[in-house]
């Protein structure tokens, strides 16, 4: 929810924004080119924040030229406020359980697009006030999102509500917009940032320009289904061949699962330590993995089309059941970063085409 | 917020079964609640692994529950070298269990298959303790071979429960074996109850619960009178983890006992 409706300030109020956040004590995480990629990373310098380089995706394609408007990497927020990995208990020889205690850190994302807000609002339903890990994170965290005025080829926010512009649930949201950064502030937070820098009220004419701007945002990207319907269409065909169609070229690599914001499945690690005490470590596991719904015995989903319909009626059906919202938030991550370029978008097209039998 | 850390638990006896299964003892901890039939606990071995585990007994007073463990995965495996007096971890009692209160006056027929009957067990113990309770009860149990029977010492006890049937049947019957060969599913026929006012548990392989609630069907058993109690892969057992997912049920919290009408959308879609 804004606060202040829109200000505008220049362009370069960024990096004002940026120390700010530093000098408030936060630990700033946002997007850094590494090896050819963006990547979600704790940020030192404004220099190091990817602001001028433009991620270009397409199904199982992803490649970053300079200039221009970034959109994500495989990273997402998942990947901090629910990692990897990470200790559960360890049990010592003497069965002493302990379970580490998770430091309290002040995180604040910085140029977070709107997709990634929302897969955050999406976690926060699964995870807060059960997750401890998470929760402590998410209780202090700094939401600075930049609203996607360019979304890419794999982009489909519009058609999940989720973008590309913010609506509600951060601290601080910002648009570049040529010379210009148009502001709103969510919160107190958000406020207070808006006051080191030199803002005024928006103008007609740059307001005229911001709307415009963010409608044919919009327009990219949508991915030629609605929402209207959609949990129970896909439902009524869940006996649907497209499902065993479309996995002919699936690998089960679970690389969808991976950088998919917001699945949450996890796989336990036990070990036996050398000194005689034995840990458990949470990993990220995923459904599309084999062993996933595998039990000494027998196998609940031994085939690839069984596993990626798990996938597509959990984000888009069961996740309304088990948590009241969508579990896919547009962002196409696992559209780009299929081997085969697997298209969720396509999928969910041809299953609604197919009729009950198709 | 959830723990998955286990709790400190005794093993206060093991009993072998068969020539893979064996009945592990467990001193509750002090923390944790009584459970009730149809729930089960995460037991887990240091430094090896855990597993869901339903109770197939428990005596309330000394706060020791059953469970009965088959030998075929890396961790069960790893049970059959526990002795009494062992240490194991605990947490528990998990998920939803057999509806036991709505059973008052109903007749009650039990399907189990293989090692599906030790979470039916404290379903024969309950009506056994407040026989009055409940009207008949019917057993029907089927093991692959004689050899894979379980429990084959209290048999006599189940049919000396008064007004209750006891049917048993292998799929593969070894020498002298003078009592049912055929699947379990083949015993519904002898199921001579009014359904309007009987209930079904059924707990076993998937395809025989599948074959066995057709049957029920058939037998005129409506949807809310047929429970089943499911299995999947389970790591957390606290709807986290994901693995246990059946359509948008999570098997450990939402079941393991579900009522068919619950699930019926999903029950019969391959691979779900």
């Amino acid at each position: 929810m804004s606060l202040t409706g829109l200000y505008v300030a220049r362009a370069d109020s960024l990096g004002i924004l940026f120390s700010e956040l530093r000098r408030l004590g936060y630990v700033i995480v946002g997007y850094r080119v590494v090896d050819g990629v963006l990547r979600l990373e704790e940020l030192d310098s404004f220099d190091e924040f990817a602001h001028n380089v433009e991620d270009i995706q397409s199904p199982g394609k992803y490649s970053l030229v300079s200039g221009g408007f970034y959109r994500h990497g495989p990273d997402s927020p998942k990947r901090f406020l629910y990692p990897p990995t990470l200790t559960l208990f360890r049990v010592s020889k003497e069965w002493v359980a302990s379970t580490p205690t998770y430091e309290e850190r002040n995180l604040a994302f910085f140029g977070l697009k709107p997709c990634d807000l929302a897969s955050i609002k999406v976690l926060d339903r699964v995870l807060l006030g059960v997750d401890e890990y998470y929760t402590s994170l998410r209780r202090n965290l700094v939401l600075v999102v930049e609203n996607c005025t360019s979304p890419g080829g794999t982009c489909f926010c519009s058609t999940m509500n989720t973008g590309p512009r913010a609506r509600d649930t951060f601290d601080l949201a910002y648009t570049r917009l040529g010379d210009k950064l148009v502001l709103e502030a969510g919160s107190e937070l958000g406020l207070r940032l808006l006051d080191v820098l030199e803002v005024e009220p928006i103008d007609d004419a740059t307001y005229e320009r911001f709307e415009v701007v963010m409608r044919n945002a919009s327009e990219k990207a949508r991915a030629g289904f609605e929402l209207n319907g959609l949990p129970e269409e896909l439902e009524l065909r869940i006996e649907s061949k497209v499902y065993k169609e479309v996995t002919e070229r699936c690998l089960g690599c679970a690389n969808c699962n991976m950088v998919c914001p917001t699945c949450f499945c996890f796989d336990v690690l036990d070990t036996p330590l050398i000194d005689g005490s034995a840990e458990r470590v949470r990993v990220w596991d995923g459904c599309l993995n084999f062993t996933y719904g595998q039990v000494a015995g027998g196998h609940f989903r031994p085939d690839l089309w069984a596993r990626y319909r798990h996938f597509v009626l959990h984000k888009f059906a069961y996740w309304i059941k088990q948590f009241g919202t969508y579990g896919c938030v547009g962002c196409g991550r696992c559209i780009t970063w299929c081997p085969t370029g697997i298209d969720l978008r396509e999928t969910v097209k041809k299953v609604l085409r197919g009729g009950k039998d198709g | 917020m959830t723990t998955l850390t286990p709790l400190k638990a005794l093993i206060t006896r093991v009993r072998t079964e068969t020539w893979n299964i064996k009945t592990y003892y467990v001193k509750l901890p002090d923390e944790a609640k009584l459970p009730k039939p149809g729930q089960f606990n995460m037991l887990y071995i240091h430094g090896v692994g855990e597993v869901p585990i339903s109770i197939s007994d428990l005596d309330e007073e000394s706060r020791i529950a059953a469970h009965t463990v088959r030998f075929v995965g890396s961790v069960t495996k790893t049970f059959e070298l526990l002795k009494e007096g062992d240490i194991i971890g605990f947490r528990g009692p998990y998920g939803i269990g057999w509806p036991m209160d709505a059973m008052i006056n109903k007749n009650i027929v039990l399907i189990a298959g293989g090692i599906g009957l030790p979470p039916l067990r404290p379903v024969i113990r309950e009506v056994a303790r407040n026989r009055s309770a409940y009207g008949k009860l019917i057993i029907l149990y089927g093991a692959r071979t004689p050899e894979d029977l379980l429990f084959t010492y209290e048999y006599s006890d189940y049919e000396s429960i008064p007004d209750t049937e006891f049917y048993v049947t292998v799929d593969k019957p070894s020498e002298g074996w003078k009592n049912n060969v055929g699947f379990v599913t083949n015993l519904i026929k002898y199921v001579d109850v009014n359904p309007s006012e009987s209930y079904a548990f059924v707990c076993g392989p998937e395809i025989m619960m599948k074959f066995a609630t057709q049957e029920l069907l058939k037998r005129g058993f409506k949807t809310n009178k047929i429970y089943l109690s499911l299995e999947r892969r389970m790591k957390c057992g606290v709807g986290l983890c994901g693995h246990c997912q059946m359509g948008p049920y999570f098997v450990c919290k939402h079941g393991p006992v579900f009522p068919l009408w619950f699930i019926s959308k999903y029950f019969w879609v391959d691979q779900i």
